[in-house]
């Protein structure tokens, strides 16, 4: 009786690690299985994946929703990252967002609109229109993050920019972009004084400030009617 | 604005920022006007390489129908370059070598060195080697308006002289006194 009691507490703990043990490994074929069809995947569609801007879109995204995210993981870079090489494609991709942003900053005072930037990258790849997309170069820009250099996707009046100096924009100079936008490049201080009702002091000092501190406009000594303009950047198309 | 290339009656493709207002404007901050001369200096080089242009006076920014006219003034946004802001340009070319004042002792005209003396040099050499002229005495005249058009066709003298007097220093040219002023020997490379 003692015996027959151990013996069935025994077999029911037997029971209950066979059964947990089923499940693990049942876990781990699934696992094994979900692993295999990923490889598959990401073999198969390696070259898409890197070549072809709107699959990649629909991978990431793909990834997004079922909370994979295709750079991360325990290792460098991640095992997806190693899969497709993905992850060395977005640093890449990231360096040579740098190039681009340094190598126009004295003409752009470290501020370039974003189709800008994916024309010059695009250029720089050698491929044509349509071989990166905007959604990439966010991304590269958010890998780019832990070395603080303070790279940046900023929207000044429903354009997408990105600025790569570490110095933020303050309210006054977003307003001013955004008229220098609807001004194909070009502010003065009335306008500033009529349209945003500022006073002449504040327009002259946020315009003198754009100018002579940070560099981020040129001036125009000749201007027609107020002999003096700030241009500011290129149109946003 | 939109910045487009242009080119002009000459045949000379204006870069884009010519047509950028501002380009026509010192500019304050002294970094953006770094980039702005440096754009210019390129623009002058380009240009007179183009025309074959050699002095570039500050009054060129003053008159019109002047041989610098197409690029220091764009009719196309009323825009010009004024005369100080051309002097500065020149002095930053003669502060780099790539012109010299002439005559010296003023800053009003300076030779632009679109190809440097030393290069002119060379270019003197090759000439006087291959159209055979060398152990002849040449006059002046005789290399700035040859029978036969050159590369040296109109150089101005003050830049031939610094050509010659760089050959000098190898041994493969010699001023000599003639009857009506100066003429120059070239000799063959010694081995």
């Amino acid at each position: 009786m003692f015996y027959g009691l151990l013996f069935q507490q025994y077999a029911k703990r037997q029971l209950s690690s066979e059964l947990s043990r089923a499940q693990v490994e049942n876990l781990h074929s699934q696992l094994n299985q979900f692993r295999t069809a990923l490889v598959r995947f990401a073999s198969t569609h390696r070259e898409s994946i890197r070549s072809d801007p709107s699959f990649r879109h629909a991978f990431q995204q793909m990834c997004s929703s079922i909370g994979v995210d295709p750079l991360a993981g325990p290792r460098k870079g991640g095992w997806w990252a190693e899969l497709l090489g993905l992850g060395d494609w977005q640093y890449e991709l990231g360096v040579q967002i740098v190039d681009v942003c340094v190598s126009t900053r004295e003409r752009n005072g470290g501020l370039i609109e974003m189709s800008e930037l994916v024309r010059l990258v695009s250029k720089l790849r050698g491929v044509g229109e349509g071989g990166i997309t905007e959604d990439d170069v966010v991304r590269s820009i958010k890998t780019l993050q832990p070395l603080g250099a303070g790279y940046e996707v900023v929207e000044i009046d429903g354009c997408q920019m990105v600025r790569s100096v570490v110095k933020a924009l303050d309210e006054d100079q977003t307003v001013i972009l955004s008229i220098a936008r609807e001004q194909g490049g070009r502010v003065i201080e009335d306008h500033l004084i009529q349209r945003k009702r500022w006073t002449r002091d504040r327009a002259r000092a946020a315009l003198e400030n754009m100018l002579l501190r940070d560099g981020m406009c040129w001036l125009d000594a000749q201007d027609e009617k107020s002999g003096r303009a700030e241009i500011v950047y290129r149109k946003c198309d | 604005m939109s910045l487009s290339t242009h080119t002009t009656i000459s045949g000379f493709l204006l870069p884009s920022i010519h047509s950028a207002p501002p380009f026509f404007t010192e500019q304050p901050n002294p970094t953006t006007q770094s980039i702005a001369t440096e754009q210019w200096i390129r623009l002058i080089l380009s240009y007179a390489r183009h025309r074959k242009l050699f002095v570039l006076r500050v009054e060129d920014a003053e008159t019109t129908d002047g041989d610098w006219e197409e690029i220091l003034r764009n009719d196309r946004i009323n825009r010009k370059v004024l005369p100080g802001h051309l002097s500065n340009f020149m002095k930053v070319m003669v502060e780099r070598n790539l012109a010299g004042y002439e005559p010296p002792r003023q800053m009003r005209s300076v030779l632009v060195y679109w190809r440097l003396p030393e290069e002119w040099a060379e270019v003197l050499y090759d000439w006087v080697v291959s159209s055979g002229q060398l152990s002849t005495i040449l006059t002046f005249y005789d290399i700035t308006d040859p029978p036969i058009e050159s590369p040296l066709t109109n150089i101005p003298i003050p830049l031939l002289r610094k050509a010659i007097a760089i050959l000098g220093k190898t041994g493969r040219s010699q001023l000599i006194a003639i009857a009506d002023g100066e003429g120059v020997r070239f000799l063959p490379r010694s081995k």
